[in-house]
């Protein structure tokens, strides 16, 4: 049987992983060396997808020229392309869910209708798609790595979502899996994913706390683990909280004395989020450091030290700690009950975090296993567990969310509650409350406010038709299941003559079956190419760009570089540009590394010449 | 008797077939499906070990390669499981549960505040009037908080007397005269809408606390 692998797909960074020799492992990209994938999509204007590092360098930002000037590059969003990160942060949302600051970051098409739509180049994608990309991103690094062993391709796979992830959140992520070509078998919650990795050899029974703090999302998940049987006993968390949310508070910091207008810029406001999020990894070992931002005629210069970001992080931190408490409540547990506790998502580096998430249980966390691939390695271990490769090992999850159905006066009454183990099935009867009444409207709600209008619309649905009768006689049962992937199902029937009732149910939010059908004839119309062509573009795309750059910097630079070493690159260069034009992907790839190799040396002159004129001209200010 | 959408095999109702093993789409109640008789006590770590015994046998993670209608069988027979499992481990729920597979009910008019409950439902209800009425202070509202905190070691004793008694209620059957049965049903009947009362009071206290923190 062909093997499922297991998938993180994160706010900031994506891995796959598998199974091998009984132990799981990530794999890595056999052209960069590394597992992690940045989230990052860039789309052309033309519609052409790049996905990871690459596509982070064209994220809109800011540049010091060779002559000191700083220019905008990149693609600011809208018709001249875009770059979406943390695209799970709008996994499930509606149009009139998105927060102004979003809009300030990227181009959207309905604010109002069931569907976040981004507006990219000419084209519309929903976050579902723009994962999509992601997805086909990882099952291309794994095919690619895995092309020795037989060719093996992947095709099944579970991935995981963040646990406090609602319904509608969840059904995006499955139908962003579709969208990739993939059979999704199961959704894992993230911390039960992690617990399942250390589960393998270094957790035996007891209970055991999922503290995982990512780049978009917070989650906690108590466990009991009993011979072999992971049970969630409670979950809690908040699916817009993580590092970003750091990030940002950096950012509004940084630039906090400057206008308006300026700050919410595009370029401006991206070198501002790199240069906080690299201030902040550097904080987890160094204890200060200073943060330099080039703007145009402007240079924000700060230092920031270990102590201003733990009072930033501090108010975000205890966020977390009071949704341990309400996990801890549910699970009817304290907190010296708990025999261990494990520390997921990169956001745990921070020592900070580490010493408040201690104080809080009493213990000291384990963070063994890569906070970063911990949910990938769990993920294949889930895998291998549905492949029937793990004996006894078992997981039972919960439903995070209480789920339940609007009643008169707009009362949201509980059928499911929260924390309810999964699988799980009610079976609730409907009836007439007038006369010959044909139909029955039925509202499903999801979340744990009292009024309907506080918690999340799910679905609708009508019951009918119904025979002519007086009120109150029909019964309709209709049967709530949510799977073992935490997504509703529902279906309808008539107690009196035991007929199923097709039951049409429309999501309030996400995108219907007819829609992701479209979607999956619209990437075929474009020429959904198999996976040697779309390799075979991508090396003619890498090859693109290193010509044209190496054009560019032998325009401004040519001056930095002997006649040999130049008689050398026009040699490469003019075989990689005869190597483009036909279909010889791997002599490309050869030839694109091969120039990479011979101009480094005159990147690297650049560099020290641009910032030698950096330095100049600063120190000519200073001086005036 | 159901058939086995796996080898075929008719047999009565449960959630695994006698003969191969499959998870079968059955309708059973709570006790059936755990394979325990109808009984009021229960040991709870032999009933976590029946659940756990059963999941592994019959979770659609056992089946995730197998056709639409396996998963769909296994989804269905899990879904009864553990549902059965949850009413079955809460001594209320089961006792609340009991009472139904037995035709009985905690009727209407059983809203009744029971009498040994009267003078707290008072007291109780007196402190979440003065919660409403004016923006409470921080005396007033320790006082509740400290109620809370009374309400729930009421509750726990009341869980405890009603677990006590299940052996007592257990002998109820036609066998028995019915006026016994009568007695003991009505006895279960009158903790359990205390229970209910008791949770209702804690639902108000809660609501009552949340209200003046949002304030």
């Amino acid at each position: 049987m062909a093997r499922i692998f297991g998938i993180d797909l994160g706010t900031t960074n994506s891995l796959i992983a598998a199974m091998e020799d009984g132990a799981p492992r990530v794999i890595a990209s056999r052209e960069t060396g590394k597992a992690l994938l940045p989230s990052v999509v860039a789309i052309a204007p033309d519609g052409a997808v790049t996905v990871g590092e690459r596509a982070i360098e064209m994220e809109p930002h800011l540049t010091v020229e060779r002559d000191g000037k700083v220019s905008a590059v990149g693609y600011p969003g809208g018709e001249y392309g875009a770059v979406i990160r943390s695209v799970k942060r709008y996994m499930g949302l509606g149009g009139d869910e998105l927060a102004p600051e979003d809009r300030a970051r990227y181009t959207f098409t309905d604010v109002t209708g069931p569907v976040v739509r981004f507006q990219i180049g000419k084209r519309v994608f929903t976050p579902s798609q723009i994962s999509a990309e992601i997805l086909r991103a990882l099952k291309d690094t794994a095919e690619r790595a895995l092309a020795d062993h037989e060719r093996e391709k992947v095709e099944r796979v579970v991935i995981t979502v963040p646990a406090y992830f609602n319904d509608g959140q969840r059904q995006a992520t499955k139908d962003s899996g579709r969208l990739a070509g993939l059979e999704v078998v199961r959704l894992v919650n993230e911390p039960t994913a992690a617990s399942l990795a250390y589960g393998l050899n270094k957790l035996a029974t007891g209970n055991v706390a999922v503290y995982d703090f990512g780049g978009g999302t917070f989650d906690i998940s108590i466990l009991s683990i009993k011979e072999g049987i992971f049970e969630v006993l409670a979950t809690n968390g908040d699916t817009h909280l993580g590092g970003d949310d750091i990030d940002r508070a950096l950012v509004d910091w940084l630039l906090s004395e400057l206008p308006e207008t300026v700050k919410l810029d595009r370029h401006v406001w991206n070198s501002a989020r790199m240069a906080a999020e690299d201030a902040k990894k550097l904080l987890t070992d160094l204890s200060e450091t200073e943060i330099v931002v080039e703007l145009p005629g402007h240079t924000v210069r700060k230092n920031l030290n270990r102590d201003n970001l733990e009072k930033i992080a501090e108010p975000l931190i205890a966020r977390t700690l009071k949704r341990c408490e309400l996990a801890l409540a549910d699970a009817k547990l304290k907190a010296a009950d708990i025999d261990a506790i494990v520390l997921v998502g990169g956001s745990t580096r921070m020592p900070i975090v580490r010493q408040r998430v201690a104080k809080m249980f009493h213990r000291e966390p384990l963070c063994s296993i890569d906070p970063d691939q911990v949910v990938a390695l769990g993920a294949a271990v889930q895998a291998s567990v549905l492949m029937g490769n793990q004996g006894d090992m078992l997981l039972l999850d919960v439903v995070p969310l209480s789920l339940g159905i609007e009643t008169m006066g707009g009362v949201m009454e509980r059928l499911i509650h929260r924390n309810t183990t999964i699988p799980t099935s009610v079976t609730e009867g409907f009836t007439t409350a007038v006369d010959n009444q044909t139909h029955v409207d039925v509202h499903v709600l999801q979340g744990e406010r009292e009024l309907a209008k506080d918690c999340r619309s799910l679905a609708r649905f009508k019951l009918g038709p119904i025979q002519s009768q007086p009120a109150g006689v029909p019964r309709i049962e209709v049967t709530f299941l949510i799977d073992a992937n935490g997504i509703l199902n529902v279906n309808a029937r008539d107690e009196r003559t035991g007929r199923e009732h097709s039951v049409d149910v429309k999501p309030s939010y996400g995108l219907t079956d007819d829609e992701i059908e479209r979607m999956l004839e619209e990437a075929i119309d474009l020429g959904e190419q198999d996976l040697e062509e779309r390799l075979l573009i991508s090396s003619r795309n890498d090859a693109e760009q290193i010509l044209g750059a190496l054009r560019k910097q032998l325009g401004e630079y040519g001056a930095l570089v002997d006649r040999s070493e130049r008689a050398r690159m026009d040699e490469v260069a003019e075989r990689l540009e005869a190597a483009r034009q036909g279909t010889d992907r791997e002599l490309i790839a050869k030839l694109v590394e091969e120039l990479n190799e011979i101009t480094t040396p005159f990147a690297e002159r650049i560099m020290d010449a641009a910032i030698k004129l950096a330095l100049e001209k600063k120190s000519v200010e200073d001086l005036a | 008797m159901i058939e086995c959408l796996s080898c075929g095999r008719r047999q009565e109702p449960r959630l695994i077939c006698a003969d191969c093993g499959a998870p079968l789409s059955a309708s059973l109640d709570s006790f059936a499906a755990l394979e325990l008789p109808r009984k009021l006590s229960i040991d709870l770590a032999a009933l976590e070990r029946i659940y756990h015994d059963l999941s592994r046998k019959i979770h659609p993670d056992r089946f995730a390669s197998r056709d639409a209608r396996i998963r769909d069988a296994s989804l269905r027979a899990t879904a009864l499981l553990t549902r059965s499992y949850r009413t079955l481990r809460d001594p209320t729920q089961r006792g609340l549960y009991w009472l139904e597979l037995n035709g009985e009910k905690l009727s209407e008019n059983n809203k009744r505040v029971p009498a040994e409950l009267a003078e707290l439902v008072f007291e109780v209800q007196e402190q979440l009037t003065s919660m409403h009425d004016a923006s409470p202070d921080s005396a007033l509202i320790a006082d509740v908080e400290k109620r809370r905190i009374e309400l729930q070691a009421t509750m726990d004793e009341t869980v405890a007397e009603l677990e006590r008694n299940f052996n007592r209620w257990d002998r109820v059957s036609p066998e028995i005269p019915d006026q016994d049965r009568k007695m003991l049903t009505t006895e279960l009947k009158a903790i359990l809408s205390k229970i209910a009362y008791i949770r209702t009071l804690i639902r108000d206290v809660d609501r009552a606390l949340e209200n003046s923190k949002a304030a």
